[in-house]
Formats: C-alpha cells, sequence, structure tokens
C-alpha cells in the first residue's frame, strides 16, 4: 500500500452479509471499521496490539484479528462478527453451550472465544479437548479461568452445534 | 474490639430458599453472547469527542519546560491542558488511609512541576478522532531534567533518595500494635520458623482497560459521566467535592463493565478532567484506555514483602506469631485506598488465619517509590498475607516433622465462637473440617505414593495447600472491628407491577459478577414469586438506590440482604391483601411459587399476580388504612464483620530442561455460608484461582533500574492462558452466617487470595530433592531452573533456636 496513513481509501467490506462501503483512513483498523462505520460493537478490543483475541473476527471463514488488520486489507472481503452469530432472536448452539457451561462472566472476552470456536468447529466437527485447547489459547480470559469455555466448546461440537450454516451475500449498500 | 451497635437496617427477613442454591442461568448472558452488551467503548454520544493523554517516558524528572501551541494548533484539536490548566480547577486528589501513622499526599491531575512514575499523565488532549488525539499528543514540546529515581522499597526505607517530595523520609505509612505476651512466646519458643516472602507486582488486567465518557449541560448544569466503576456513588461524591459540581446534576452511569477485580475501585485523575474538559469544550468528551496505558497507569498492585515467624512449643503448637510488611506502595496513595492497604491489610487482617495463636504482633510500613501507585486488587493485602501464613505453615510443618495436613489440624481453632489476639470475634466456621475434607480430596497417601515413584523417574511433582479465611461482606462492623471507622451501606429498591412481576435496583455496580441473577434468586425467594419473573438493575445510574462499592466481596452479603428486605416490605403488602382476599389470617399466609396460600390449607390460594392486579385495580381487595404502595427502598449493612473460610490444593510437576511449572490440577474447599447461585460461586473460584497462578509464576511488572517500566503490552505482561490453566474439583461447605439474609457470606476474592501459597508450597514440595525452598515470586523459569541445578542459595528452612 502506497497511501501515507491519514490518506482516505474507499473500501467495500461484507459484515455479516451486508456490504459496508465508505472512504477511510488508509491507517484505520478493521476493527475500529467495524464497531464505528458498521456499528457493530460487539467486537471488543483488549489490547489493541494483537494478544487477547478479543477483538477476533472470521475474514472469508477464517478467524483473524481485527485490530491488527487494517479495514483496507479486508476490501472486497467477506467478514462474520458475534453479531453473525444467533439464529433469528435465539442464541444458535455454541451460545447456549457457553450460557449453560457459565462459560462467561464479564463477557468481554466472548466475541473472541464464540469466532474463534466457531471457525474450529466449521473446520472441524469433532474436535478433541486438545484440539480445543490448541486453537482456542491464543484468546485471553481474565474472569473464568477457562474450565468452562472448553466445557462449552466440548458441549456445543457433541451437540453437533456449529453454526455451519455461513451466510450468504446480500448485495446492498449501507454506508 | 469496637462493634457497632446494632440497627434496624441490619434485620433481614426470614425466607424458605426455592431459587437461592439453584444453578439458575445467567440473564445477563443472552445480551453478552449476542454482541449485545454495551460496554462504555460501545457508547457513542452524539457530537462526542475524544481525549487522549500524554504520559510521562522517564520514573522521575523535574519539568523544566513545556509548550502546547503546536498540539493545540494540530488538526483536529479542540482543547489541550497541561498540569497548570488542570490545577486551576483542582489541585489533585489527595490520598490517605484512616489509621495512627499515615502521611497524606496529593496527586495532581496532571504532573506540574515533577512526574514521579512512567505513566503519569503530563497533559490531555481532546480531538475530533482518537486517531487525532494521539497524533497531537505527538507534538508535544517539553523538556525535562531526570532526578534519581527510587525503586526498591528496601531502600526507600532506609531513606535513600525522595521519590515524592510530599513524603521526604519515603514513608507513607507506618504503625504497629501487640496483642498478648509475644515477647514471652518467642523468648521460651522450642523453635522458631521465620522468613521473608515477597508478593510481586501485579496489575488486576481486566480484559475490558478503564473508561470515562462526560457530557455536560451548561443551560441546566447538569453533569452526567459514564465510567466503569466500581464505586459510582462514590464518583459522584467526588465530582462534586473536588470540582463543585452540584450534587443534585451530577449523574454517573456504569454501563457493562469487562472486570474490575479493584482496579475500577480507585478515583483516578482522568475521571475528574473527563468532567472539566465536557464542560470547556461543551461537547461530549470520550476516553477509553488503551492497554499499554492500563498497565502503566491503572493501580498496579500486590507488591510487598512480609517478614513472618512462629513461635512453637514442643508439640509444634503456634504461641505467637510476629508480622511485619513493607509495601512498595509507587509514587502516591491512590484515592481512596492508598499505599496503605496492602501491608496494613496483610498484618491486620491474616496473622493467625485458622491457628489458635494466642499472641500476636504486627508493624507495617509503606513507603514511596518512583513507580505506578498500588491499589487495590482481588484480595488486597489478605493475599500477600495469606501468602506469607500459609508458606510459614508449611515451613514449620517440615521443621516439626509433621505433614502439612497434620500441622494445621494441630493448630486449628478447634470451637466457635474464637477471639483472636486482636479481639475479633469470629462467629463460625468450618476450619477444621475443611482441613479434613481437602485431605481426602487428593487422596494424600495416594500422592505421596505418585510423587515418590515419578521422582525415581527424575520426574518432580509437588503438592501444595492454602487456608484462608476470608472477611466478606465490607461492612461497617468489618471496618471497626479491624480499627477502621469507615460507614457502609446500600440500598436496594422493589417494586411490584400489576401482573405480579418483580423490578429490582440495587446501589451496586456489576463487573461481570452475575449480579443481575443473583439478585433475583434473593428477591424471588423472599416474594414468593418465580426467579424468571423479576429482572434486576445494577448500579445503572447513581439516580437509583444507594451503593458503598462493589469491594471487599460484599455484593452478595450487602446487596443480597437490601433487596431481601425491601423485597420483604412488599411481600408483607402482598400477604395483608391475600389474607384479606382469602380470609384468613396474616400469620397464617404463605407467598411461595407465585402463590400465596393459607398454611395448613393448600387449596386455599390464589396467585401473587392476581394479589398484584387486585391491589392496583381493585381498591375492595384492600384491608383497612391499606397503603397501596408496592414499592420499597430499605438499607442493608451486617451487624458483625463475617467471614467465609476454604482452602486449595494445589499439584504441580516442574520441568528441569524449561524450568516450567505445569498445573496439574486444583482442588478447592469453599465455604462462603448459603451458596445463592453454585455456578457463579465455582466461576469466582476458578477465576480468581488462576489469577492467583498468574501472580505466582506469569505475571509481575517489572522494573528496571532506572524505574523504566519493561512490561507494557500483554506478550511482556502474560496473563495465564487456557493451555496453562489447570481442571478443578470444588467442594463446598455450607456454615450459614448468623447475621446475614439468608446466611450469605461473600466470596469473590478467596481464590486469588489463597492460590499463590498453594503455588509456592507446591513448588518448594517438588523441590524437595533439591533442598532449597523459594520465598519470592515470581516462580519464573530461570528461578526454578536455578533452583533444580544446585544454583539457588537459601537452602533450607529458616529454622532457628531461640
Ligand atoms: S484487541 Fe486484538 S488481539 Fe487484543
Ligand atoms: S469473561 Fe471476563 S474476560 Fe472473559
Amino acid at each position: 500500500m502506497s497511501a501515507t496513513p491519514q490518506e482516505r481509501l474507499e473500501v467495500s467490506i461484507s459484515i455479516n452479509g451486508r456490504r459496508y462501503k465508505a472512504p477511510v483512513e488508509a491507517r484505520k483498523t478493521l476493527a475500529d471499521f467495524i464497531r464505528e462505520d458498521a456499528h457493530l460493537t460487539g467486537t471488543k478490543l483488549g489490547c489493541e496490539h494483537g494478544v487477547c483475541g478479543s477483538c477476533t473476527v472470521l475474514i472469508d471463514d477464517a478467524p483473524a484479528r481485527s485490530c491488527l488488520t487494517l479495514a483496507a486489507q479486508a476490501d472486497g472481503h467477506r467478514v462474520r462478527t458475534v453479531e453473525s452469530l444467533t439464529e433469528g432472536q435465539e442464541l444458535n448452539g455454541l451460545q447456549r453451550a457457553f450460557r449453560e457451561q457459565h462459560g462467561l462472566q464479564c463477557g468481554f472476552c466472548t466475541a473472541g472465544f464464540l469466532m474463534t470456536a466457531t471457525a474450529l468447529l466449521e473446520e472441524n466437527p469433532t474436535p478433541t479437548r486438545d484440539d480445543i485447547v490448541e486453537t482456542v489459547s491464543g484468546s485471553l480470559c481474565r474472569c473464568t479461568g477457562y474450565q468452562t469455555i472448553i466445557a462449552a466448546i466440548e458441549q456445543a461440537a457433541a451437540e453437533g452445534a456449529a453454526d455451519t450454516q455461513k451466510h450468504d451475500e446480500q448485495e446492498g449498500d449501507v454506508l | 474490639m469496637k462493634t457497632v451497635e446494632k440497627h434496624q437496617h441490619m434485620d433481614t427477613p426470614e425466607i424458605a430458599a426455592r431459587s437461592v442454591g439453584a444453578r439458575v442461568l445467567r440473564s445477563e448472558d443472552p445480551r453478552l453472547l449476542s454482541g449485545r452488551g454495551q460496554f462504555i467503548a460501545d457508547i457513542e454520544l452524539p457530537g462526542q469527542l475524544h481525549v487522549a493523554f500524554v504520559r510521562s517516558p522517564v520514573a522521575h524528572a523535574r519539568i523544566t519546560h513545556i509548550d502546547l501551541s503546536a498540539v493545540r494548533d494540530a488538526e483536529g484539536v479542540h482543547l489541550a491542558w497541561s498540569g497548570a490548566d488542570a490545577a486551576q480547577f483542582c489541585e489533585g486528589l489527595v490520598g490517605e488511609f484512616a489509621v495512627e501513622g499515615c502521611n497524606p499526599t496529593t496527586m495532581p491531575l496532571l504532573a506540574t512541576d515533577e512526574v514521579l512514575y512512567v505513566g503519569e499523565p503530563i497533559a490531555v488532549v481532546v480531538a475530533e478522532t482518537r486517531y487525532a488525539a494521539e497524533d497531537a499528543c505527538e507534538l508535544l514540546d517539553w523538556d525535562f531534567e531526570e532526578l534519581p529515581a527510587v525503586v526498591n522499597a528496601d531502600a526507600a526505607a532506609a531513606g535513600v533518595g525522595v521519590a515524592n517530595p510530599q513524603l521526604p523520609d519515603n514513608f507513607g505509612l507506618r504503625g504497629g500494635a501487640s496483642f498478648g505476651d509475644v515477647a514471652g512466646a518467642f523468648e521460651q519458643a522450642h523453635q522458631i520458623v521465620e522468613g521473608r516472602f515477597y508478593t510481586c507486582r501485579v496489575s488486576a488486567a481486566p480484559m475490558e482497560t478503564r473508561g470515562v465518557i462526560a457530557d455536560y449541560e451548561w443551560a441546566s448544569k447538569s453533569l452526567r459521566v459514564w465510567s466503569n466503576t466500581q464505586m459510582p456513588h462514590f464518583l459522584r461524591y467526588m465530582l462534586t467535592a473536588y470540582l463543585g459540581f452540584p450534587e443534585q446534576n451530577v449523574e454517573v452511569i456504569t454501563p457493562d463493565t469487562g472486570g474490575g477485580f479493584g482496579q475500577k475501585a480507585h478515583v483516578y485523575p482522568e475521571e475528574m478532567l473527563l468532567p472539566l474538559l465536557a464542560r470547556e469544550v461543551d461537547r461530549p468528551v470520550k476516553w477509553i484506555e488503551d492497554r499499554r496505558e492500563n498497565l502503566m497507569a491503572g493501580a498496579h498492585a500486590h507488591e510487598q514483602y512480609v517478614d513472618i515467624a512462629y513461635a512453637l512449643d514442643a508439640t509444634g503448637k503456634i504461641t505467637a506469631v510476629r508480622t511485619h510488611a513493607l509495601g512498595d506502595g509507587g509514587a502516591y496513595h491512590a484515592p481512596p485506598w492508598s499505599m496503605a492497604v496492602e501491608p496494613w491489610c496483610a498484618v491486620v487482617m491474616t496473622p493467625t488465619g485458622l491457628y489458635d495463636a494466642p499472641a500476636a504482633e504486627y508493624t507495617y510500613a509503606a513507603v514511596a517509590t518512583n513507580k505506578t501507585p498500588v491499589g487495590a486488587y482481588r484480595g488486597v493485602g489478605y493475599m500477600a498475607g495469606t501468602f506469607a501464613r500459609e508458606c510459614l505453615a508449611d515451613e514449620a510443618a517440615r521443621a516439626t516433622g509433621m505433614s502439612p495436613f497434620e500441622f494445621r489440624r494441630h493448630n486449628v481453632v478447634p470451637e466457635f465462637p474464637w477471639t483472636n489476639p486482636q479481639g475479633i470475634v469470629y462467629d463460625e466456621g468450618s476450619w477444621r473440617e475443611s482441613i479434613d475434607v481437602l485431605e481426602s480430596m487428593v487422596d494424600y497417601p495416594a500422592f505421596l505414593q505418585r510423587q515418590a515413584e515419578l521422582r525415581a523417574q527424575g520426574r518432580y511433582i509437588g503438592l501444595g495447600l492454602s487456608f484462608f479465611v476470608e472477611s466478606s461482606g465490607e461492612s461497617t462492623a468489618g471496618s471497626q472491628e479491624h480499627g477502621l471507622g469507615d460507614v457502609y451501606h446500600d440500598t436496594a429498591t422493589v417494586r411490584l407491577s400489576p401482573n405480579g412481576t418483580a423490578h429490582v435496583t440495587i446501589g451496586l455496580s456489576a463487573q461481570g459478577q452475575g449480579l443481575a441473577t443473583t439478585m433475583a434468586q434473593m428477591a424471588a425467594d423472599t416474594l414468593g414469586v418465580r426467579v424468571e419473573d423479576v429482572i434486576v438493575e445494577t448500579a445503572r445510574s447513581t439516580s437509583h438506590a444507594y451503593g458503598s462499592g462493589t469491594i471487599g466481596s460484599r455484593g452478595a452479603v450487602i446487596a443480597g440482604g437490601a433487596v431481601s428486605r425491601a423485597a420483604g416490605v412488599v411481600r408483607e403488602k402482598i400477604r395483608a391483601v391475600a389474607a384479606n382476599l382469602l380470609e384468613a389470617a396474616v400469620d397464617d399466609v404463605d407467598l411461595v411459587d407465585g402463590n400465596a396460600s393459607v398454611k395448613g390449607a393448600p387449596d386455599t390460594s390464589i396467585s401473587i399476580a392476581e394479589v398484584a392486579t387486585a391491589i392496583y385495580f381493585d381498591m375492595s381487595s384492600w384491608p383497612e388504612d391499606f397503603d397501596p404502595v408496592l414499592e420499597a427502598t430499605q438499607a442493608y449493612d451486617t451487624a458483625r464483620a463475617m467471614f467465609s473460610n476454604g482452602a486449595h490444593a494445589m499439584v504441580v510437576e516442574l520441568d528441569p530442561e524449561t524450568g516450567f511449572v505445569r498445573f496439574e490440577k486444583v482442588f478447592s474447599v469453599e465455604d462462603c455460608g448459603t451458596v445463592i447461585n453454585p455456578n457463579i460461586v465455582e466461576g469466582q473460584i476458578r477465576g480468581g484461582v488462576v489469577q492467583g497462578i498468574g501472580a505466582s509464576v506469569f505475571e509481575e511488572l517489572a522494573y528496571d533500574e532506572s524505574g523504566q517500566l519493561l512490561t507494557t503490552t500483554f506478550l511482556d505482561y502474560g496473563i495465564p492462558t487456557m493451555d496453562v490453566s489447570p481442571p478443578f474439583e470444588i467442594h463446598h461447605i455450607e456454615t450459614p452466617s448468623k447475621h446475614s439474609a439468608s446466611g450469605v457470606k461473600g466470596m469473590g476474592e478467596s481464590g486469588l487470595i489463597a492460590a499463590p501459597a498453594a503455588v509456592l508450597n507446591a513448588v518448594n514440595d517438588a523441590l524437595t530433592p533439591f533442598g532449597v525452598v523459594l520465598r519470592e515470586l515470581p516462580l519464573s523459569p530461570e528461578k526454578i531452573r536455578a533452583a533444580m541445578s544446585g544454583a539457588t542459595e537459601s537452602a533450607a528452612p529458616q529454622v532457628v533456636a531461640p
């Protein structure tokens, strides 16, 4: 990218099946684009330096840290955030499992865990406990001590609850 | 010991437990799981501007020149202030602790003449966007002359250098007391076991950093402040007292909060500055702390040295305990707790623990250093004190040839009530039982056998125990019994609506503990309605119920008591009308499972919904002289200090190659009286214990000799991850309190209070073949490797003949 950080670029990103277009500063992060331009605030920022995982979203179905991704890098890509998980107005299986296992307390880290687990379960619907720990250990939680998060993902897997239906692209400009 | 006089607001109604004790799923979860929570960063006010701070890059310096003109000229900037600008409105926040021997400090909102720690704010910028505000911060033109930094507590205590000119001898606090014949006990001791223990500097590091939004309407003089504070009412009071905003026009709003753990239970300069800035620019202003700022300028915690000694008689009984704590307080007292809380709490609250020690003596001191101010973090003082006491108990067990279980059983308080040497009365507990339960949970003989077998193969596992007594439900009585004069009480409001559903507000803000759920359980059982029919608002706004802060494990006890008392008043209203409608005596009417029924005649009943509807719409249902208000606000405070208790045992394995400590399993026993919701109690235990594992092994806010903070990202400051966090086995014992609603006791801090001692004891147990005893945290890989390769000096427990 040859733009200066403050230079504005036109980006067009599909988020949860809707297309958002806006001119943004070249340096604007995808996290800030999602939160400020698309007004989807479920994606959280715990460190803004790529360690805590709370900003994790799926870009073309793969987990990515939206604090380390520039909005411009996501131009033309498909992004999914925590807001996409519910089935209509009901929690999906993974979310229900988090609730039943008490896999969240303050809920600040939760979107990141849910998105990482969603990607895992889409890729591997029957992960072992080791698979879960290996995949999800890149996210930090300060409240739960993690065991109930593992249990929630195990429960979701056992119930075959991966939200495998990926949202279809609906064209239509939102911004 | 000072006790409080009993007042009306200390009595709670007796209620039958229906939902209390059940694993009720949390009402908070659907919104948090679907990304619909509203945290402070998620709030956007029309026209809001963004705030960023310039912070000191050095530990100690005199500011010789500061020029904001380039900052003010930068694109998008509305306002920039240095310390002198802020001082026109407020000279700073006074920090002190209400015990003898405390020297107060005043912390400026922005540094003026000297900067005293890395991260201290020196200028603030208000701009159109956060990006623009941060760009402008880069343009600050300032010069400073570096001064020698005081970075070590022992040096500070010895008077080497001056960290803060307001404390010329560096002491922020110094004092002590003695109870019983301590000197005699130590003279006559069969043996003395002693050691100096160090709990390193850590951060609570909640996943959500701090944040403040302020909006001032000059026409009505009304100020609204959003803060993720644990003490909204106290913040409101401070905004009034320090800044002069008219109290009736100040509202503090607490949105969903991503963990606090004590770090958000302070009043910070940023919280004072934002309202001033909002008034000045006449626009809403918003500041969301970044992680680097949080690690530099959010309260630090736990750093202190505790010297502790037991006098033991020939049978191995503790005859006296002596404790001295020296806290490394950082540059200022952090209001409102001060640098005193760590060492003071450590020696005053914890030295006897569950042991029947007849005499105790303590001294405490806190010194200023050129580091971030130390404040509250889960188990403040309790952690360091429990760490020293429980690790010394293991050393005493080794010195007397007893098992760690035996030594504790030999010394545990035999019966209740028990009064410790300081005069603090413990009404009840399962102290002895917890030792027996934990021993059978870990299957000690089997562990010893496995340990021996593995040792033969060159593998080193260890078992560490830690028992705790946690003062819970921070109250006026608890404060006074420990020699402080703080007054606490909280209110709750309960309203029953025409369909028989309840709306409850409490004065405590919530940070993820599930208070809206547990309080709904308390209200439901008192009112006799289903828990789904109760909605609870935690202190979203100071316009509702009053609260003294979500601190000191007081939520369940204090808010629970207030909810139960307010619901009790409404309950009596329902019973009166139900009795009238059922033609029964009021005393015979019971409210349970949504129905009012006559005792002994279960078929004679009417639903509570029908009774509520009748109260609102049918005057003929009213008994004589009936006041139809179905809403009550009541206060609550406990009549006595109350204490929960329990223990953790930890099994670890040390890797001689890497020096890593692997956590195999945690066994926890918790007695917090009546358990409102086991899911939530267990969640508090697991979360707290893993924080304790972090504070023992993975976390340290490290400074270099010049006072530079070396750990300002989550890469350098490593909190525990999933792959290092152990599974748990948790056992509940319920010894209800006689003084609280439903017998509930607080337990939010015990995990972190007690876990570090279990970790160190487990590591030392594993190190036994190497003849090394460690006493300082963190147990870094280098320290463990050195210990296992024979490179560590401290080779044997310090056991001395008197
Ligand atoms: S906010 Fe992106 S990893 Fe922490
Ligand atoms: S639930 Fe609070 S950080 Fe994970």
